[in-house]
């Protein structure tokens, strides 16, 4: 398979497919228990028995990483389902409607869209709590507003391709012309703006889970992972470094997958 | 040639800016508002969620108390009243009380405002280079494995997160060789790790774009043109492929605001400086929503800001959008 | 007499190694100074690949394979970048295709062309800004002194393509290579173009190699024509004994199709006792004061220009009136308004008796059945993600007519009767070729079995030959059923194939209307006098 030839895209699938075994089941990669400490000592370098290192409670940093996996990835993936159910239907219905309705919702998407991510999730955590619950939510806005913008625009490009058009003067009715023809040419960009999101999504999630925004300690969430050897930064680095590199290593697979997906091989 | 004494002419910036000043206002307007809808929207209370951050299990919840604290925070009456009396308050510069601190909320921006806006600037005018350097390259280099292994560069700038980048550098450049500071806000020295984690993600930005803008003005009609007439190649590159394409890059400006804005929260607490971003963490943390809400009116003002101020830019250097505000008409045949 | 330019088995290749695509195998001609040769051939010919290889401008993918082309004593292929950027704009001037795309928008026309007077005849700033001015004039443009300092998107299509060819001789070097150059202007403007170019050519005694798609176009103009047919030279000569006498049967197919050679029009070819005869002498539709205009509601809307200024006409049972004008004409909305596609703003449409002017909702739908539409664009008006069997099926589906097995059989004989294999219903709009997408929107257009196809420039983006097919295919199902229609073009070649009655329009006006041979022998509005002598061929 021609796949095997590109070595990038199959690191990407594999790293993937370990993060996703990682999210269902994470006592079968998991060595310890992330909760307990494994009494071989605290601030420990990686080596065979800890591949991480151990943090400063004794505990083995590889498992917690591997718990943390579901905490941090099901937040990000919530963010992204929910922006593209929400910001399709808005963007759908301003694009097929137009008028008035397209014209003031498109204005407050536009602030969706120019309030920074990170900002309009800081809002609402700030007044919900803290939690993963919030931080989907409040990453979830920010690519509502995106989603909503492109699937308009998809659909106001299709909506004038005289596909459309010939469609009517053959007799289809406005639903059918709706359902079958504009939306399936429409989804497309979506779709794949989907994937590229959810990388963006993963990096929001973290970083304001570093900033003690998530779940409180002791969940081994990625960002509070990172956050909590922080104070160690000098003696330890493998502490916060390593769940750092697992992050990128995850967005850039995620990245590399998806761009696989939208046809640039 | 229209000259700018023409009154027309005048007449006709005028008629091109007076939108665009509206529709500045309508995006402060409009962010206070979903700001304001979102705090209220969402369950609860947040005096409440305040004072419990401040004083833990002692909090007291006799109702005339909390009354008086709401009325002291700008947070009693009705819904409407509060938004009306809020937005009108921000004409006069009064962004409210801080519930944390008790001070005022503009105060506590006005001083960090400045540390921020060193770094902000610091990296964008270093993305800024740092992308025109790798486009410039991938452009003119030769072999095409060469192009390929530039190009994917600068887009690890957006994956690496900042706070990655950040211990990473202050591990190597602080603790390690002890080139630089790990903290702090005093000088030069201590902007340059903190700017060049920062500067990562808005190079990258800056380089998809020119890099996209660069291969679509290489790729197109003009410059075969430019090519058939015999020019010199440093001519062809300079003054028919960077000069258009950088045209549109100039308006992803406002795009890179909403990056830094973002960005500074996490480059701030990782390197421990002042600045709004920190200030934000802190606030959000202690559930000090009028600190909150005043960031993020002074965040869209910048944005705006820097929105109109490009946009009447672009109307300065495209000839295209020039003739379209004067209303010149093209003559056929 | 040694010739300017000799080309010798010039070999280039698309992509490379086992997905190399030969666009040239083996090109051999010769261009003497002085004289106009015209290379010919249709869409993938490889003509448009020689005219860049020539000057080695062809894209990244492209690979030259071999080959020699002298020119001067110099062999392009072989010589140093530098020596060919001396040579480009200072020798060899080239008239690029696209004018709306081919002028720095940032830069100002006369710079343009000062630019290359500066880098090939080392003239100051001034001489060159000078110097530009009358080039401006040389090549026609108006008042050059003021569009010296505009900038290309304050000038029209033609003052651009004129300014590429000021540019193209400013060095008055001793060969013009022009790309299509005038394909994407209208016809009046173009003959006015072509016109320019043969007597700078002529003045300064340029060779031109002039690229081209339209047969009759190189007739007109050149003193040589070569036809190119898939990368190989198949015909080359003097241009009257090539089209006189062409010997290569692909020669003889262009020289049969190109509209403006040919004078007749198109005959049916199914027996006279299938032809159907219309069952009533009162005309099908009858268009009556209809105008339309665009823009804003209001005190705007009063002061604009209307797209269409009170159109009048009635057409014939099983008769093909066609609307012939420029861009601009106003000649699509009109027909888009007969079609009921976009309302009209006052008039009226009359269909077999009806006033449908008005019509909406379920009602119109229902008037769908007897009215269909055939658009320009053959991939465009097919959804990409559905089938050919899908696609045509489309129009019973949405009517509820038939069963699932009936609207199969209904498919497959549609598909014979515009002539295309059966098995191509399981494939998509991509994988056809633009002659076969318009065959399926004929067949699509057919599937309801209506009375009347308004037909909206339908074969102005196929092929020379390919567009007599389709012209002859509707010809044959006009006859065989009866339709009615109202044909649309630019193209007063293709009008003359196909049309019963002909009316002629600009800037929304009809100028004048007639039975076709009337048109053409007797034309009494000047500009449809214009119109006539501007189709190409029509010189010989």
């Amino acid at each position: 398979m021609s796949i095997l030839r590109k070595p990038g895209l199959l690191l990407s699938f594999l790293m993937l497919a370990v993060t996703l075994l990682a999210m269902i089941a994470p006592q079968l990669l998991a060595p310890y228990d992330p909760y307990a400490s494994v009494g071989a000592g605290r601030l420990l370098p990686p080596s065979p028995e800890h591949l991480f290192g151990t943090d400063h409670l004794a505990r083995d940093v590889f498992s917690r990483v591997v718990y943390g996996a579901g905490l941090s990835l099901t937040a990000a993936g919530l963010a992204v389902i929910g922006g593209v159910i929400v910001g399709s239907v808005i963007g759908l219905v301003c694009g097929y409607l137009g008028g008035a309705i397209d014209f003031v919702a498109m204005r407050f998407v536009d602030v969706l869209i120019a309030i920074p991510g990170i900002l309009l999730a800081l809002i609402v955590v700030a007044t919900l709590g803290f939690g993963p619950l919030s931080i989907a939510i409040g990453v979830g806005l920010g690519t509502a507003g995106s989603f909503a913008r492109v699937m308009r625009s998809a659909v106001l490009r299709v909506r004038s391709e005289e596909y459309v058009e010939a469609a009517r003067t053959i007799g289809v009715r406005g639903s059918g012309v709706l359902f079958r023809h504009v939306l399936p040419n429409a989804a497309r960009p979506v779709v794949s703006m989907a994937a590229l999101e959810l990388a963006v999504a993963i990096l929001s999630v973290s970083a304001l889970s570093f900033l003690g925004f998530g779940a409180q300690p002791p969940a081994p969430e990625w960002g509070a992972l990172v956050s909590a050897g922080r104070d160690f930064v000098a003696i330890a680095p493998w502490l916060s470094i390593l769940p750092g590199v697992v992050i990128l290593a995850v967005v850039l697979s995620v990245n590399r997958v998806s761009r696989f997906i939208g046809g640039d091989r | 040639m229209a000259s700018v004494a023409n009154p027309s002419t005048f007449m006709s910036i005028v008629r091109f800016l007076l939108p665009k000043i509206g529709q500045c206002l309508f995006v402060v307007w409009a962010t206070y508002t979903v700001a304001f809808l979102l705090i209220h929207a969402l369950p609860g209370d947040p005096v409440l969620a305040a004072l419990s951050v401040k004083g833990g299990d002692a909090t007291s919840t006799d109702p005339a108390a909390l009354d008086a604290l709401r009325a002291r925070y700008g947070l009693d009456g009705p819904l409407l009243q509060q938004y009306v009396v809020h937005f009108l308050d921000l004409f006069r510069g009064d962004l409210g009380v801080s519930i944390a601190t008790g001070q005022p909320v503009v105060d506590m921006i006005a001083r960090t405002f400045p540390h921020t806006a060193a770094l902000a600037l610091f990296s964008l005018v270093l993305g800024f280079v740092g992308a025109l350097l790798f486009t410039v390259w991938a452009y003119i280099a030769r072999p095409a494995w060469m192009r390929n292994v530039v190009t994917q560069i600068p887009p690890l700038g957006i994956a690496i997160p900042a706070f990655l980048s950040g211990l990473v550098l202050i591990s190597v450049f602080s603790f390690g060789l002890g080139w630089f500071p790990a903290s702090g806000t005093n000088g030069f020295v201590s902007l340059v790790l903190p700017g060049i984690t920062l500067a990562l993600p808005t190079g990258a930005i800056f380089f998809q774009v020119f890099s996209a803008a660069v291969f679509d003005a290489g790729a197109s009609p003009f410059v075969f043109t430019a090519n058939a007439k015999g020019l010199a190649q440093r001519t062809v590159v300079v003054r028919h492929v960077l000069r258009n394409a950088l045209l549109p890059s100039i308006t992803i400006i406002g795009l890179q605001i909403g990056y830094l804005a973002g960005g500074t929260a996490v480059v701030e607490t990782v390197f421990s400086r002042d600045g709004i971003g920190r200030l934000t963490v802190d606030a959000v943390l202690a559930r000090d929503i009028n600190v909150v809400m005043g960031v993020v009116v002074v965040v869209s003002v910048v944005y705006a800001v820097t929105t109109l101020i490009v946009d009447a830019l672009y109307g300065v250097i495209d000839p295209r959008t020039r003739t379209r505000i004067t209303r010149t008409k093209a003559v056929s045949a | 007499m040694t010739a300017l330019l000799r080309v010798s088995d010039l070999r280039v290749d698309y992509g490379s190694g086992r997905r190399a695509n030969p666009a040239i195998r083996g090109v051999d001609f010769e261009v003497a100074p002085g004289e106009i040769v015209a290379v010919v051939g249709e869409s993938g010919s490889g003509k448009s690949t020689i005219s860049h290889a020539l000057v080695r401008l062809l894209p990244d993918i492209a690979r030259i394979r071999g080959g020699k082309v002298e020119f001067d004593g110099v062999d392009l292929l072989r010589a140093p970048v530098s020596a060919m950027r001396r040579i480009r704009g200072g020798r060899i001037g080239f008239v690029p295709q696209d004018p709306s795309h081919s002028l720095n928008p940032l830069m100002r026309i006369g710079e343009q062309i000062a630019e290359t007077l500066r880098r090939h005849r080392g003239l100051s700033r001034a001489d060159a800004a000078a110097r530009a001015v009358e080039i401006l004039a040389e090549v026609g443009v108006p008042e050059p002194e003021r569009r010296a300092t505009q900038y290309p998107h304050e000038l029209s299509g033609g003052l651009r393509q004129r300014v590429l060819i000021g540019i193209a001789w400013a060095c008055e070097p001793a060969l013009v290579i022009a790309d299509e150059p005038t394909s994407a202007l209208d016809a009046t403007v173009q003959r006015h173009v072509l016109d320019r170019m043969q007597s700078l050519a002529a003045e300064h005694n340029t060779a031109v190699l002039l690229v081209t798609h339209d047969l009759a176009v190189a007739a007109d103009r050149a003193n040589r024509i070569i036809v190119v047919e898939k990368g190989v030279i198949v015909e080359a000569g003097i241009a009257a004994d090539v089209l006189s006498a062409p010997t290569h049967a692909y020669t003889r197919r262009l020289v049969a199709a190109a509209p403006g050679l040919n004078a007749t029009r198109l005959k049916p070819t199914i027996a006279v006792v299938d032809q159907h005869i219309p069952d009533s002498t009162e005309p099908l539709v009858t268009v009556s004061g209809l105008t339309k205009t665009y823009g804003a509601t209001g005190r705007a809307k009063a002061a604009a220009a209307p797209a269409v200024a009170g159109a009048d006409f009635s057409i014939a049972r099983g008769s093909t009136f066609s609307l012939v004008g420029e861009s601009g004409s106003g000649k699509s909305t009109t027909a888009r308004m007969v079609a009921r596609i976009i309302p009209s703003d006052s008039g009226t449409i009359t269909f077999d008796g009806q006033d449908i002017t008005r019509v909406g909702g379920e009602a119109l739908r229902q008037l769908r059945r007897r009215i269909q539409v055939v658009y320009q664009n053959p991939f465009g008006s097919l959804d990409p993600r559905m089938t050919v069997e899908k696609i045509i099926a489309e129009p019973l589906r949405a009517f509820g007519i038939g069963t699932r097995r009936e609207q199969a059989a209904t498919v497959r004989e549609l598909l014979g009767q515009v002539r295309l294999a059966a098995d191509l219903r399981t494939r998509r709009p991509a994988e056809l070729s633009g002659g076969q997408r318009q065959r399926v929107a004929i067949a699509r257009a057919l599937a309801l079995r209506p009375e009347f196809v308004v037909l909206d420039e339908p074969v102005s983006a196929l092929d020379v030959s390919v567009q007599e097919q389709v012209l002859q295919l509707l010809v044959d199902l006009q006859a065989e059923f009866g339709l009615t229609y109202l044909f649309i073009s630019h193209d007063l070649g293709v009008i003359r194939q196909i049309s019963d009655r002909i009316a002629v329009m600009k800037d929304g006006h009809i100028l004048e209307q007639a039975d076709a041979r009337h048109i053409f022998d007797d034309a009494e509005h000047p500009y449809t006098k214009e119109l006539i002598a501007a189709i190409p061929g029509a010189r010989r």
